[in-house]
């Protein structure tokens, strides 16, 4: 459910909503995903890690995180 | 068995024969995969027994709902390197794209670059993998790309700054063997960087005759990680590759078309 003062966010393809004033760090949190074995792209342009902290989240945002998974060629 | 083996191990190192490119140096010159494999664990034991040094990966979308268990709490990074690969790309644009992702991880600046072109051959576009290459030399990675058995190709992505050209065997995934022999050794006949055999090996043989031939290394997963036993395989593919490397190294005999006794014809009892 969206609250009023929610943000709508496309991560991974998929909707959800953050609070309002949520960062980056804290919606890696939320997902249990340890920042040190992710890249994120935040509307088509790549992350740096440092600046997770400091990068709240937008209404509409696109969010991609990747990771390494099994694969060979 | 296992002390013939670390005996074959030994020659190698007692050689200092190691495989060198991008400013780094490994003992190994196999390297897995990390797909297809029946579980993580049996992953982990068949890279223990693979002697391996180096480890490739795919970058995908983290699964959100992790009901997965992280790929990376098998592997252990501290003493394998992953070479992070672009499977699954159809254009550079793409390809740098996750290449960038990749490096971004920060546990990494090899890519194995593959550009696909088809996806019922799985084999490389060379137009846009030579267009990607390009661009991530540029962006200082070390560009491993996986190209088709082609001389004239090879010679362009290393002319392009390429760190490894890694011609294929054969299909991904196929098990065919070295296809085309000949053209692998005009590939190394011209190469100034090491050249490894990537995709298309099926049994150990195939990954020694790619040594004979004096290729610097191979790089392989399905024929270990869909073996009936691949902890088994993954160590015949250790011991291959050594004894490809040696035969290599010390020089086989030219074939001749008759025979050549090697007992001596005199003395003989009249």
């Amino acid at each position: 459910m969206k609250g009023l003062f929610d943000v709508e966010l496309t991560v991974n393809g998929k909707k959800r909503t953050a609070a309002d004033g949520a960062t980056i760090t804290t919606l890696l949190e939320e997902l249990q995903i340890n920042p040190l074995r992710v890249a994120v792209q935040l509307n088509q342009q790549i992350l740096k890690r440092e600046l997770y902290e400091r990068t709240p989240l937008r209404e509409g945002d696109m969010l991609e995180i990747i990771t390494f998974m099994a694969g060979g060629s | 068995m296992m002390r013939s083996g670390s005996g074959l191990e030994h020659s190698v190192i007692e050689r200092g024969d190691t495989l060198k490119f991008g400013g780094r140096e490994f003992g190994s010159r196999l390297i897995v995969g990390t797909g297809k494999f029946p579980d993580h664990r049996t992953m982990q034991q068949a890279h223990e027994a693979s002697g391996a040094e180096i480890v490739t990966v795919a970058v995908r979308r983290v699964n959100l709902d992790r009901t997965q268990e992280s790929l990376l709490d098998y592997i252990d990074t501290t003493r394998y390197a992953l070479l992070p690969n672009t499977a699954g790309c159809y254009t550079a644009e793409e390809a740098i794209k996750t290449a960038m992702l990749a490096r971004e991880v920060g546990l990494s600046d090899m890519i194995k670059l593959e550009v696909i072109g088809d996806q019922r051959t799985l084999f490389p576009d060379n137009e846009e993998l030579l267009k990607a290459t390009k661009v991530l030399v540029k962006e200082g990675f070390v560009v491993l790309p996986y190209t088709n058995d082609d001389p004239i190709m090879a010679k362009k992505l290393e002319d392009a700054g390429a760190a490894v050209v890694m011609p294929l065997a054969a299909p991904i995934g196929s098990g065919l063997g070295i296809r085309n022999p000949h053209n692998i050794r005009i590939i190394l006949e011209a190469a100034q960087v090491p050249i490894i055999v990537d995709a298309g090996v099926g049994t150990a043989s195939d990954a020694s005759i790619a040594m004979e031939l004096g290729c610097d290394g191979v790089l392989m997963n399905t024929a270990i990680a869909c073996a009936k036993d691949p902890v088994a395989m993954a160590a015949a593919m250790r011991y291959a590759i050594i004894s490809g490397r040696l035969a290599y190294l010390a020089g086989r005999i030219p074939k001749k078309l008759y025979a050549s006794a090697s007992s001596p014809l005199e003395g003989m009892i009249e």
